[in-house]
């Protein structure tokens, strides 16, 4: 407030509170909405952010998806010059308009859909392992009886905070011809494998890489949804004679279901997003194709490329289909009870 | 009973040997990382019989990535350029170049204006979604949730060029400003934000607060466990953030993930400084982790992820 300076008008008393009057009033009917105004004023930073760095750019992206990336421009479009604020529009990119060419050029394009299979197949192998050993290890530290769960909650989550390149770099590392894994497993007599160079047991060693990462934060996550569920249920279940694995299916797993429809939706958008672990591990000498995933072929066609308007057709059709497929997810999660 | 008793015992050893080996799983590239920055390259990466004690040459692989000309990891005092010559006072002009950050300052530098900025918009954004009424909140609320299904980072063609737009390309808020209004966090408040009674504020209002005091004086503080577990979430996104750095960052302003991949060199490929890069871009993450890991389980209630 004021400074405890003598001559301050605001330290008057009376000043003080017409300022506050009116500060109260202005709060209470700021847009002259009345009261719910307040509402859209708490909302106006995050709306503006939104429309700026959310609704422009997928709108650009369906547009600049019909067109051919020409090359660079800067030619001025429109410039303001005013005292104290200048702005200047740019045209940035020559176009021209194609058509649904770049939609239809993927069809036939080997290399997405290359990226595709991959995408998807490490999608399938990925999210349920992760998501049942998250589930798996959430269940067991949530039992009473085990010591030290901090410990091992801390401890399991930890690979949250190794770097996404560093790790890569450190799995590239462990699953060479001759690194730590296969000396593991041949000292114990297995055969060993070649992590990196085949093309189905590189995108394993993706599949491996990323559960090790997330499945604790994961775990993290069902475990706060376990302590959420009712003890009572479990008493009830246990007068019922339920054993443990019913309890576990009859209890646990409908009780957990939003949770675990939370994790595995956001499971399923991390894994479409997979960008550096495959871009890393396929420096390991595993033939290109193999490993490559459609983030990764997307932004070899940006930035690599160049085909802007091929690259953002490419971009709505991931957008499009991992929408479906979390709208599905949502839908058969939501709509198995009722 | 005995029975029963004994199929406890075995119960609980089963589940102690599952959790036992998933830590000690999960801790075997943790650790490594951790011995190999302190081995020599070809230490470590010999594979006849592979190390699993630390060595003593953490320093040296620090220094030799210091020495790095692509990349500087860690900041350095920088050179003052302009200065106020007063007579026998001198002033440093220039602030910013008391001290040249490097890819770790920046990741940590960047991470946190990320995390305390989102973490106001997302609580402000759920407190009006939580406890007021105005129209077109029902559409306007599950407009946002669909974004949740976006994967955001993809809009990285659009958004380079509204960046360079906008002259932001090779500054800190490109990386900041699109993902600052994060669906996710808006979904975790407004979920948690339902809880505090109407009875609390009504009455706050009778004693002269304005809306804005309610939200940062009651809702704020009663939503702390909440803050905390957004705020690990919100660090650990903008710290993982890899496309979008690299493709809008120049040589100098480089995050951690980028500068790392920048070690991965086209020639040879410097496993002890990676190593080094690894070992200490984990320690903010762990200490932050460390800091706020009760908070990160009770925060996010049930009420967070159900409906």
């Amino acid at each position: 407030m004021a400074a405890p300076t003598s001559n301050e008008p605001l330290s008057d008393p009376t000043v003080r509170d017409r300022a506050r009057f009116f500060r109260q009033a202005l709060s209470r009917r700021l847009p002259g909405l009345g009261e719910s105004g307040v509402g859209y004023v708490f909302l106006l930073p995050t709306f503006l952010l939104f429309t700026l760095f959310l609704g422009f750019p997928i709108l650009y992206t369906f547009y600049l998806s019909f067109f051919r990336f020409e090359g660079v421009s800067d030619e001025t479009l429109l410039w303001i010059d005013l005292p104290g604020f200048e702005f200047q529009l740019t045209r940035i990119a020559e176009l021209e308009f194609v058509g649904l060419q770049n939609y239809t050029a993927m069809f036939t394009d080997t290399l997405f859909l290359q990226a595709s299979f991959n995408t998807l197949f490490i999608l399938l192998v990925q999210v349920p392992l992760m998501v049942g050993l998250a589930l798996l290890f959430a269940v067991a530290l949530n039992a009473s009886f085990v010591k030290f769960r901090g410990v091992f909650r801390t401890v399991l989550a930890l690979p949250v905070s190794a770097n996404l390149v560093a790790y890569s770099t450190v799995f590239l590392l462990l699953m060479q011809e001759s690194g730590l894994v296969n000396y593991l497993l041949t000292s114990v007599g297995l055969p060993a494998i070649p992590w990196l160079s085949s093309s189905f047991w590189s995108r394993m060693t993706i599949v491996g890489a990323v559960t090790w990462r997330w499945t604790g934060y994961n775990m993290i996550i069902l475990l706060a949804g376990l302590q959420n569920i009712p003890q009572q249920l479990y008493e009830a279940a246990e007068i019922d004679g339920a054993s443990r694995i019913e309890k576990f299916r009859y209890v646990t797993v409908p009780q957990l279901r939003p949770v675990l429809l939370f994790v595995f939706v956001t499971s399923t958008i991390g894994t479409f997003k997979l960008f550096s672990e495959p871009v890393i591990i396929n420096s390991g000498g595993a033939p290109l194709d193999s490993t490559i995933t459609i983030v990764q072929y997307i932004y070899q066609t940006a930035f690599i490329d160049f085909r802007l308007g091929y690259a953002s057709a490419l971009t709505y059709v991931l957008i499009f289909v991992v929408s479906l497929l979390s709208a599905a997810q949502l839908r058969i999660g939501g709509s198995a009870d009722a | 009973m005995r029975e029963e008793t004994r199929r406890e015992a075995v119960w609980q050893f089963l589940t102690y040997a599952f959790v036992l080996l998933g830590a000690v799983v999960t801790m075997v590239p943790l650790y490594w990382i951790a011995v190999a920055s302190t081995l020599k390259e070809s230490e470590f990466l010999s594979s006849t019989s592979p190390r699993l004690l630390p060595g003593d040459s953490f320093l040296a692989n620090f220094e030799s990535l210091q020495a790095r000309q692509n990349v500087q990891f860690v900041g350095h005092p920088g050179e003052m350029t302009q200065y106020i010559d007063l007579g026998p006072f001198y002033f440093a002009y220039d602030f910013w170049h008391l001290w040249d950050m490097g890819a770790m300052e920046s990741s940590i530098f960047v991470a946190v204006v990320y995390t305390a900025l989102s973490l106001l918009l997302c609580s402000m954004a759920g407190f009006a979604f939580a406890k007021y009424e105005f129209r077109f909140k029902k559409p306007i609320f599950y407009a946002i949730l669909a974004t949740l299904i976006l994967p955001i980072q993809l809009l990285v063609i659009p958004l380079f060029l509204l960046m360079s737009q906008l002259g932001l390309t090779n500054n800190y808020w490109a990386i900041i400003l699109p993902w600052a209004a994060n669906p996710l966090g808006i979904f975790l408040m407004r979920q948690n934000m339902r809880s505090i009674p109407d009875a609390l504020l009504e009455s706050a209002r009778m004693d002269g607060a304005t809306e804005f005091q309610l939200y940062y004086k009651i809702a704020l503080p009663t939503m702390k466990s909440s803050l905390a577990a957004l705020a690990i979430i919100l660090f650990l996104f903008q710290w993982n953030l890899f496309l979008f750095p690299l493709v809008i960052l120049d040589q100098g302003k480089y995050t951690i993930p980028v500068a790392i991949n920048q070690l991965v060199g086209a020639q040879r490929v410097y496993y002890d400084q990676i190593m080094v890069a690894a070992a200490l871009s984990v320690i903010p993450v762990f200490l932050l982790f460390l800091f706020l890991q009760k908070q990160f389980v009770s925060g996010i209630l049930a009420g967070a992820v159900k409906e």
